[in-house]
């Protein structure tokens, strides 16, 4: 499945919206969904506000696969190169009650999916983002 | 999905000034400016305990973690407290993965909270 956003908050959540239908079509558990999907907003999102800066008239695209033992998402933009992989590690247990809430997106990614891996092709960010699905009978 | 907010005065002694807010449906890059502007008027009060009610919410994202980590903020320059009641299982799992909101309060249902606020109102109460 693939969709052609604009570059909006309410895009992203159609996003979303479909993701989560396609996922439900396909039987994938519930769980795997709902980290596919936060997963999903979250990096629609860094998009939305920072590569393509709320500019409506932009578009991106997100590509939804289910190859049976993953789901496979796949995020494209014209923004300026941008590699959300290299964001840093934040230390949650760090104490540091003023700590700025930058970066969250990218650790709940990490968390969960399986495989996040960013490559620059003919202009556009490609970002995939792979997570293996249980198979029924395994433990 | 929508987000419906509901914001709900508690009743009992006004020093507490403790507000419930219960969210039903999804807390979004799309939905969380609604919340963060139906927040500000609650949280230019005098209010010291926010309580989010998220028997109802089914999605959050940072876009809403990070309207919480707002609100804790503020009530924290006060003395006051955020305060979290009734998470959903996948909810209370982004919580703790992120332990993005050090400080608040996560209770697991309204007598547990209520025997929290008890506690606060004596210990104001031997103060006065």
């Amino acid at each position: 499945m693939t969709l052609e956003l604009h570059a909006t908050p309410k895009e992203v959540m159609r996003a979303v919206e479909s993701l989560q239908e396609f996922g439900q079509a396909q039987e994938v558990s519930e769980n795997a969904l709902f980290g596919l999907a936060l997963a999903l907003e979250e990096c629609a999102s860094n998009i939305v506000n920072h590569a393509l800066r709320r500019d409506a008239r932009q578009t991106f695209r997100v590509t939804i696969q289910h190859t049976g033992s993953a789901m496979v998402i796949e995020l494209r933009d014209r923004g300026p190169e941008f590699d959300p992989t290299l964001a840093p590690v934040i230390d949650t247990e760090s104490s540091n009650d003023d700590r700025p809430p930058g970066g969250w997106g990218i650790q709940l990614v990490r968390r969960y999916t399986d495989e996040m891996r960013h490559t620059r092709e003919g202009g556009e960010n490609v970002l995939r983002l792979t997570k293996r699905l249980v198979q029924a009978g395994q433990p | 999905m929508p987000l419906e907010i509901l914001t709900l005065k508690t009743v009992g002694d006004k020093s507490i000034g403790a507000v419930t807010v219960k969210l039903t449906g999804s807390l979004d890059t799309a939905t969380a400016p609604e919340l963060e502007h139906q927040l500000a008027p609650v949280l230019a009060g005098q209010i010291k305990h926010l309580v989010f009610d998220l028997a109802q919410l089914k999605f959050i994202s940072s876009a809403g973690l990070r309207i919480f980590s707002m609100a804790r903020k503020q009530l924290k320059e006060r003395g006051g407290q955020a305060s979290f009641v009734h998470l959903q299982p996948q909810i209370q799992e982004v919580f703790e993965i992120m332990k993005s909101l050090p400080g608040v309060a996560i209770f697991k249902d309204m007598a547990e909270l209520d025997h929290y606020l008890a506690v606060r109102q004596r210990a104001h109460e031997e103060n006065q």
